[in-house]
């Protein structure tokens, strides 16, 4: 995302149609393949019977958060790509395993331990964080998201 | 495939992991695993199948162009389809807030407390600024700053781990976050707020522990 460049113009039409350009770039190409592949993904766990698994396996651990089982699904799929995750839990709120409350619970975990794969190399790669401390800023960032699911209960 | 060189000096080289992956290909495209009585998981492994329904008009009153009981790619592709315009709409709404000074502002609110909650100078301010906006732009300026020496290595994995939670937060929030909006029963300005205050509590850990278990490491500076 290139979203740091300047409007050359100063009409305010012009800058929200550069910014809504960059919308429709990131939409196309970020949200539509990613959102495509996570509805594959739900659609293949669900045809080899690992969704109910999953959710048996998982409800004990979601269920501290408030969460059914297949919850997690959500969050593992997240860490890999924000979009991807969003598209699963959309997925899964379409078939009623998920209902508004459980999304609300869940919608600050995604983005707090969203991504981590691409950003590694985008992020720590880019600015030179030393490998050693990788794993600490990774952990850091699950249990953030643990926070953020324990205090969005009190939300909903 | 992109391994294999198209060097035609020399033989392609094909292992057993290549006829295998053909095998693969065939059987997907193939359709035979598509309706195979008593094993209905196979149809996991089928091009048709995993192409999915798109929705349909169940209820015309109620239902968007996405319908009703849609499922996989083509289910999966409406929806992204119907993000585009809020998206773009966010994007465009962020861009002129930025141009009138909206990250300026912020900058400056957020730097007098970059030291007593991270120890870190308040020059690091723009960088960490930038990254609630882009990620890749924020990890920019983040390594501009040490390769001038304008921070220590420690500063450093502290910015990183402030960025790395949540990075790009408020364009990712109501760009990929906005495909849930609708559902949410909190106000969707709670989570944001949520997310930036756990940033600062995820790196507050971070320095202490680099503090305490890595002191050594950081002694001399």
């Amino acid at each position: 995302m290139s979203n740091h460049t300047k409007a050359t113009s100063n009409n305010p039409f012009d800058i929200f149609v550069v910014g809504a350009r960059k919308g429709f770039q990131i939409a196309t190409n970020n949200l539509m393949p990613n959102v495509l592949m996570a509805y594959v993904i739900a659609e293949i766990l669900n045809l080899v019977g690992a969704m109910q698994l999953i959710g048996q396996l998982f409800a004990p651990v979601m269920g501290v958060f408030g969460l059914p089982g297949e919850a997690v699904t959500v969050l593992l799929t997240a860490w890999l790509s924000s979009s991807a995750g969003t598209g699963i839990a959309v997925s899964l709120l379409a078939k009623g395993v998920l209902n508004g409350t459980h999304a609300t619970i869940l919608i600050p975990a995604i983005f707090l331990m969203g991504s981590q794969l691409q950003y590694m190399g985008r992020l720590l790669g880019v600015a030179d964080v030393p490998k050693k401390h990788w794993p600490l800023l990774m952990l850091i960032s699950i249990l953030n998201s643990c926070i953020a699911m324990f205090v969005m209960r009190l939300f909903v | 495939m992109a391994t294999e060189k198209n060097d035609p000096t020399k033989e392609w080289k094909v292992g057993i992991g290549a006829y295998i992956a053909l095998i693969f290909a065939i059987l997907f495209f193939s359709g035979l695993f598509m309706k195979v009585d008593g094993i209905k998981w196979l149809s996991a492994l089928d091009f048709t199948t995993l192409g999915g329904t798109f929705g349909t008009m169940k209820e015309p009153a109620k239902n968007t162009f996405i319908g009703a009981g849609g499922v996989s790619a083509k289910a999966g592709f409406l929806f992204a389809l119907s993000l585009v315009p809020t998206v773009m709409l966010a994007l465009g709404v962020l861009e002129i807030f930025s141009h009138y000074g909206a990250i300026r502002a912020a900058h400056k609110l957020l730097t007098p407390f970059l030291k007593p909650l991270l120890g870190i100078p308040g020059l690091t301010g723009l960088a960490m600024i930038t990254d609630l906006q882009s990620t890749d732009a924020g990890a920019a300026l983040t390594k501009e700053l040490y390769d001038e020496k304008q921070i220590t290595q420690k500063d450093l994995i502290v910015m990183a781990a402030w960025q790395y939670s949540g990075a790009g937060m408020i364009n990712n929030y109501f760009t990929i976050g906005s495909a849930l909006f609708a559902v949410l029963t909190a106000p969707i300005i709670i989570p944001l707020i949520l997310m930036f205050v756990l940033k600062f509590v995820g790196a507050m850990i971070v320095r202490f522990i680099l503090n305490t278990v890595y002191k050594e490491e950081f002694a001399d500076e």
